[in-house]
């Protein structure tokens, strides 16, 4: 490996962090939260990958295109969501949607 | 004898708890014949007693209390002290339940008012009849009870329950001190039983006697009504004539003085407790009269009297002569309670009203009210060869002799008392039965039939105990001698009959004075008779000691007792409870901020919690 | 060398990831993404995963990107001053807890005995063997998940 792990680990963590910085700050855009998670997943994949090099086995590349699959078939639904939802209240705010409280 | 005692107390006891069980059911007169008649089987039972009597006749009833050390049977004494004050308690009360069944014929809460009144005859009886301290205390405040429970007992008025509850806590005040003497006693002594507690005074130091005759003084004080402790009697007179008749004339207001006879033997080992107690009558005495003097209303101007005459008996309890003041204690309560009754029958003559400068002319009225009445008010005043004269001579001249500068202070303030005692009580019977003649109710023939006996016996009751330069000497006296302890000083037959004759002298003074002021009519001149005496706000008011104690102890327990209320019960206890009410309503509402549906709030709460836990899984790796 | 140019792609992901968080218009953050994206996969290449590569640069930067731009087009979000920008409230629990799982993190990794293993780099076939080999229900199951995604993005998004 041309990098110890700890590098690969060290720069998935921050880009993690990131991602859930993102999420946090941004949490009443929905489109802005869903970008959010697109970075930590994104992170989670260059861990497995990193893992897989180290190691020198292919589950963590298997797993990381796992992640990529799934990634895709969520954020098609979820975007179908906040379509659906603009277009009942026209908003991307999830403050406006609090029916569900107590 | 046993049997006798027991019956003495049995029956009254029982008519009181038939009354109160059944008395609402059956008829009037029936639940009254029971009332009645129950007093006057008592009396048959201390007639018979007295005359079985032979010494001293101690008896244990059964077992009350025993525990530990303690030990206080339900015994009972009978000497001769006690026979002759249970005889005129039961002879007395026995008149004055005749009288109230006519008194209060139309009242409709009769039941009640015959069963207190039995049961304030049983608790005097038991009072008199005690020989262990428990039970004379029981008998004590036995009688307060029901003295509280019939001045308040048209309670519907409001001004009637306080005079009540005046007197009970006055009373209780006094009750106080002579609950510790009981204590202290039993500390001493490791008995409770009067009897053995009278022979062991030579045992403790002097001291410890004062302070324990002091107690049981500040008992005695309360119950009749002395001062400091004297404000309640005047009000008391809110409650029906008949009660305040036997209560506070003859019964009730005794039992102090009787209590300090009985302890005489023990409370006479010290020098200074006599004498305090012959201050204290004597300063009340005359503080009474100089008040009676100004009083408007008739009851009021008895209530005074009964306050004057006590202190004259405490004067003579204080002299140590037990025999004068067992004497006047008999004479007075028959003339008192024959002056209450007959103030009754005046009162219901005028329509219930009691200022007596609204009556008058009463003689031509009511004749057969008038004689029994003038007959008490000529002992009250001591004219001469009256009983009253008789009495209140020979507390006098136990005075006389005691010698010394503070008794011959007292005899003259005593002999001034006596004077202004002659002086407001013709002007009592000046005002209420002189004038002319006017238009008033009738008053039930029953009523003043009873007033007839008390008179006679009022009248001729100097013959208990005549002066001994008559011949023999006098049958109370004789009766007595074996109690008391301390024999008084027997005067010699000059100075008896001098200072008779000067107090004589001084009933007829204070008679000529009282016709000359009020005599014929003449207060009708004028506003309100004379301005200086009448109306003078200082003597009517009581020397304004209501105030005086209104100032010095009921502002400031008003004070604290409002900000215990106010300031520590309902602003600390009941607000911090409060407020943990609200707190955890805060707590809880504020808690439920948290569930507003709103995903950007879970989100943050989310990934807090996730970020506690790698928190967490970081530390548990690096230790 | 590789290392110096894992070490500038790596500058490149960060600052393009924050350029991406911190833009508030939606259509900038996305093309910024879309870079870290590409610099990303580069990085999968060099360390032995070209095939993750290509996937992250077709099916992420090509497919999802777009969808977002999509629907960001068709809901006409495109206007920053008409959204609800993130104030104080939103920045301070942010940067705090950020902060912490930063730090908890890079004390986990350095914790850790560094062991460098020089392993043989992972071919294509023995990639291909493993998927469908040992996980190859994973696979049938991703798939059937895709399908679901489809049909539910049908429904959720017709016209009634």
């Amino acid at each position: 490996m041309i990098v110890p792990l700890a590098h690969v680990l060290i720069l998935s963590a921050l880009i993690f962090t990131m991602g859930m910085f993102c999420l946090l700050v941004w949490r009443r855009n929905i489109i802005m939260m869903l970008i959010g998670i697109e970075i930590m997943l994104n992170a989670v994949i260059l861990a497995f990958v990193g893992g897989a090099a180290h190691w020198g086995t292919a589950d963590g590349q298997v797993f990381a295109l796992f992640i990529i699959a799934m990634t895709s078939a969520e954020v098609s639904l979820a975007l179908a969501l906040v379509v659906y939802l603009h277009r009942r209240k026209k908003s991307v705010n999830s403050d406006d949607y609090s029916t569900l409280q107590e | 004898m046993k049997l006798y005692l027991t019956l003495i107390l049995m029956f009254p006891l029982l008519g009181a708890i038939l009354n109160a069980l059944v008395g609402m059911r059956l008829s009037r007169p029936l639940s009254q014949a029971i009332a009645c008649g129950s007093v006057w089987a008592s009396f048959a039972c201390s007639a018979a007693a007295f005359f079985a009597l032979q010494g001293t006749a101690r008896t244990e009833l059964f077992r009350w209390l025993s525990a530990f050390d303690l030990n206080a049977p339900v015994s009972l004494c009978f000497d001769s002290l006690s026979a002759v004050i249970c005889l005129m308690v039961t002879f007395v009360s026995g008149m004055i339940h005749l009288y109230s069944t006519a008194y209060m014929a139309e009242d409709k809460d009769y039941v009640r008012f015959f069963m207190l009144l039995n049961l304030f005859v049983f608790a005097m009886l038991l009072l008199l009849l005690a020989d262990s301290l428990p039970l004379l205390f029981l008998g004590w405040e036995g009688v307060g009870f029901c003295s509280y429970a019939l001045i308040g007992f048209w309670y519907e008025d409001e001004a009637n329950a306080t005079a009540g509850r005046k007197a009970f806590i006055v009373t209780r005040v006094g009750d106080v001190a002579f609950g510790v003497a009981i204590f202290w006693m039993f500390r001493l002594f490791g008995t409770v039983s009067i009897s053995e507690i009278n022979l062991m005074g030579h045992l403790i130091p002097v001291c410890t006697v004062t302070v324990l005759g002091l107690l049981l003084l500040g008992g005695a004080i309360g119950k009749s009504a002395q001062m400091p402790l004297m404000v309640w009697l005047p009000d008391a007179m809110a409650g029906p004539t008949p009660v305040s008749a036997l209560i506070h004339a003859a019964t009730m207001v005794i039992a102090g003085v009787y209590l300090l006879g009985r302890f005489f033997p023990f409370i006479g080992i010290s020098p200074v407790v006599p004498a305090v107690i012959a201050c204290i009558g004597t300063a009340t005495a005359f503080y009474a009269a100089t008040c009676a003097l100004a009083q408007c209303d008739l009851k009021r101007i008895l209530a005074y009297s009964t306050m004057s005459q006590i202190g004259f008996m405490m004067l003579g309890v204080g002299s140590g002569a037990i025999t004068a003041a067992t004497f006047h204690l008999l004479v007075h309560a028959f003339f008192k309670a024959l002056l209450f009754m007959g103030a009754g029958c005046v009162i219901a003559a005028m329509g219930h009203e009691q200022d007596i400068f609204k009556m008058g002319g009463l003689r031509r009225n009511l004749p057969r009210t008038f004689w029994p009445f003038l007959a008490g008010a000529i002992c009250l005043a001591g004219l001469p060869l009256t009983g009253g004269f008789f009495s209140k001579d020979s507390i006098l001249v136990a005075v006389y002799l005691k010698g010394g500068p503070l008794y011959s202070a007292l005899f003259a303030l005593a002999e001034f008392t006596a004077l202004l005692t002659a002086i407001y009580t013709f002007r009592m019977v000046y005002v209420v039965f002189g004038g002319e003649r006017r238009e008033v109710h009738t008053v039930p023939r029953f009523m003043e039939i009873t007033l007839l006996p008390l008179a006679m016996l009022a009248l001729f009751g100097g013959i208990i105990n005549l002066p001994e330069y008559l011949g023999r000497p006098g049958w109370l006296a004789g009766l007595l001698a074996p109690l008391t302890g301390i024999e008084g000083v027997k005067p010699g037959n000059g100075t008896e009959v001098i200072l008779q004759i000067v107090a004589g002298a001084i009933a007829l003074l204070g008679l000529a004075i009282a016709h000359t002021r009020y005599g014929g009519g003449r207060w009708r001149t004028g506003e309100r008779g004379l301005p200086a005496l009448e109306c003078n706000a200082f003597f009517r008011e009581g020397w304004y000691f209501d105030r005086l104690y209104r100032f010095l102890f009921i502002r400031p327990y008003d004070a604290v007792s409002r900000f215990l209320w106010a300031g520590v019960d309902e602003g600390v206890f009941n607000n911090s409870v409060d407020a943990l009410g609200n707190v955890t309503g805060i707590a809880g509402r504020s808690l439920g901020k948290w569930t507003n549906g709103r995903v950007s709030l879970y989100l943050a709460s989310f990934v807090g919690g996730a970020v506690l836990l790698l928190v967490y899984f970081a530390w548990i790796i690096i230790s | 060398m590789e290392q110096v140019v894992f070490y500038i792609l790596a500058a490149v992901v960060l600052i393009a990831t924050l350029f991406s968080i911190t833009e508030k218009h939606a259509v900038h953050a996305i093309i910024y993404l879309a870079t870290s994206f590409f610099a990303l996969a580069v990085i999968f290449y060099l360390l032995n995963a070209p095939l993750v590569a290509v996937f992250e640069v077709i099916i992420y930067a090509g497919a999802i990107m777009v969808l977002f731009l999509f629907v960001i087009m068709m809901l006409d979000l495109g206007h920053p001053e008409k959204l609800l920008l993130p104030g104080m409230r939103d920045w301070g629990p942010a940067l705090l807890l950020g902060l912490v799982t930063l730090g908890a993190f890079v004390t986990l990794v350095l914790h850790q005995p560094s062991l460098s293993l020089n392993a043989n780099p992972v071919t294509i076939r023995y990639f291909a063997g493993v998927m469908f080999g040992k996980y190859g229900v994973a696979v049938e199951i991703v798939s059937m998940q895709l399908l679901f995604a489809l049909v539910g993005a049908l429904y959720l998004g017709r016209r009634k």
